[in-house]
């Protein structure tokens, strides 16, 4: 989960990422940073993430983007 | 071509089909909507009905292949040795399952072609010429959901449907046919096909959403029909005032038309205990060319985010092209520079989906333009005012922007209702090199279709529409509020709003009502 917060707070420092719920929702993460947050995961994790992945309850929380990582990561072995 | 709002459906189709639909059993009324579908659809475009079948037994296949390699697949995983062989049998598979989406996409898309753009590009006469056809009614609508559905059931956002009845009620619920809303089959699958007993509730709210649109039909857009096409159809004569006046009333006659169209489809649907996807939320109050295009025609928008523009974004070469952007332009201006490639994608496909006109091309790249090029003016507004420490979140700032936005949605519906981007031009031009207020001075404008008590309930309108808007931007429905517990209290907010429509709407020999301006598409 680390590894996921500090490629957020590469990409757009500042925000409280441990406790926000809304990342989607409020905008914190508008398509543009979604998109390069997908690259960054995906070299990071060495995984593919489909675009049915894209939706909000992936992204609005820390937690959220680290279970989606976690079960593609899973599905691919 | 006939509206919702004719007799023929408000009076006969739409209680004929409530009437029967409750009176059989649940598991019948799936049904009692598929023969009214088809009757209206046949009623509407004949025999054409058949192409709208074909798509429903096409992606109906398509969905079982998919079903049935996901099966092959599992299988085939769980007898693998190792993990090697298992990504060897997912790689398998995902080919045949990427082949088997392809066929899906490639024959709906391909119906589309040829059926609704071929004859635009093929001699009259000549062997490919299939203009006798005609185009089957709400194929641009139906299509984009035969690819939803395909796509959702290969992602695994959907379960492949058995039953082709259910895909062919999908793709031809009456109320959505002709003009959309572009809904997902997870969104109305469960429901068209549950039988859901009519409630006294949904008929009512159901009623009151159809009679709202009913008046912003009658009232405002058949209103505004007639000065809207003198001037659109000869618009040489005209001075830039009045262009901009034509172009201003055009944007709101589109406007309470094809919402008005969508008021009739989500109430209908809300009679039958079907919750069909809002494609309208309050678009005049954006604050952006992209806000706005997430507030108007919503369906259409969300269709391309989630199917050309993230698929687009996410292949791999476009991602390799981000990768490199980021690292020579930084974590923000990098991938908006990339996302040129999916926007253009997204532009160029929006403009071709209304039609084949010039006119659809220039729309679409205006679009582009304005919001790609509007992203790096954002993010230069919010270093330059970040620096200056100016605040761009003020009541000021806000209504600059919705003014500004405004300007920019006419600007484009002129481009959209032009016969050609020729005439598009033209009229531009005249509204920046020719503009004056004269022709209201000397009263031409009053000669044009509409007189001043006409331009006076526009107005009128235009505030009570203002004013709905504003309520539901703060989470206020004025129509649900005007609809309390006692049922008589409903039937005369229907009553009502049917009166408003009789008195205020325009027709007779003065007027021309317009023709769904949506149904074109």
């Amino acid at each position: 989960m680390d590894a996921i917060l500090d490629i957020l707070e590469d990409l757009k420092p500042g925000e409280d990422y441990r406790t926000r719920t809304d990342l989607v929702d409020a905008r914190v993460l508008d398509s543009l940073t979604i998109l390069a947050l997908v690259s960054e995961l995906e070299d990071a994790f060495d995984i593919i993430i489909p675009a049915v992945e894209i939706v909000p309850a992936n992204f609005n929380t820390l937690s959220g983007i680290w279970d989606m990582v976690s079960r593609l990561r899973a599905a691919d072995l | 071509m006939e509206s919702y709002f004719s007799v023929a459906m408000l009076g006969v189709i739409l209680p004929l089909t409530v009437l029967l639909y409750q009176l059989v059993p649940p598991r019948v009324r799936p049904y009692v909507l598929l023969a009214a579908s088809c009757v209206f659809y046949a009623s509407v475009s004949g025999v054409l009905i058949a192409f709208v079948l074909l798509s429903a037994v096409s992606i109906w296949l398509v969905g079982l292949a998919l079903s049935s390699l996901d099966r092959q697949q599992a299988a085939a995983r769980a007898a693998a040795a190792d993990s090697d062989a298992r990504r060897a049998v997912k790689r398998r598979y995902r080919r045949y399952r990427r082949g088997a989406v392809t066929v899906g996409v490639a024959v709906n898309i391909g119906l589309l072609a040829v059926l609704r753009y071929l004859p635009h590009f093929v001699p009259a006469g000549g062997v490919l010429d299939i203009s006798g056809i005609g185009v089957p009614m709400g194929i641009s609508f139906y299509s984009l959901q035969a690819v939803s559905y395909v796509v959702d059931v290969y992602r695994g956002g959907v379960q492949a449907e058995r039953n082709p009845l259910r895909l062919a009620l999908f793709l031809s619920f009456f109320p959505q046919v002709m003009e959309g809303p572009i809904s997902r089959y997870g969104q109305v699958g469960t429901s068209l096909s549950a039988g859901r007993p009519i409630t006294v509730d949904g008929l009512w709210s159901g009623s009151v959403r159809i009679m709202w649109g009913l008046v912003k039909k009658m009232v405002v857009a058949d209103r505004v029909n007639v000065l809207v096409k003198t001037v659109f159809s000869d618009h040489a004569a005209y001075d830039g005032g009045v262009i901009a006046l034509a172009a201003t009333l055009y944007t709101l006659q589109l406007y309470c038309d094809f919402s008005g169209t969508m008021d009739f489809a989500v109430g209908a649907g809300r009679i039958f205990g079907v919750t069909m996807p809002e494609n309208f939320r309050q678009p005049f109050a954006s604050r952006t060319a992209a806000e706005f295009w997430q507030r108007w025609h919503i369906s259409l928008g969300a269709w391309f985010r989630d199917y050309v523009f993230y698929p687009v974004s996410l292949s791999a070469p476009v991602k390799r092209v981000t990768g490199a952007a980021r690292r020579v332009l930084g974590n923000r201006v990098g991938p908006l520079a990339a996302s040129g490639i999916a926007l253009g994608c997204v532009w160029l496909g929006n403009g071709i989906w209304h039609g084949a006109g010039s006119q659809y091309l220039l729309f679409g790249l205006y679009y582009f333009v304005l919001i790609w090029l509007g992203g790096f003016a954002g993010l230069a507004g919010d270093a330059i005012c970040g620096r200056m420490g100016v605040s761009r979140s003020g009541a000021a700032w806000r209504a600059w922007q919705r003014v500004r936005t405004l300007a920019v949605v006419v600007v484009g519906e002129l481009i959209f209702r032009a016969s050609s981007a020729g005439d598009a031009l033209a009229m531009l031009g005249r509204l920046v090199g020719g503009f004056t207020f004269a022709s209201a001075v000397d009263g031409t404008v009053l000669g044009l279709g509409m007189d001043a008590a006409d331009f006076a309930l526009v107005a009128v309108a235009i505030l009570v529409l203002a004013a709905v808007g504003r309520a539901r931007e703060s989470g206020v429905h004025p129509l649900a509020r005007l609809c309390p517990a006692p049922y008589a209290g409903r039937a005369a907010v229907v009553m009502t709003l049917f009166l408003v429509a009789i008195v205020f709407g325009a027709y007779g020999e003065n007027y021309q009502p317009v023709d769904p301006m949506y149904a074109q598409f």
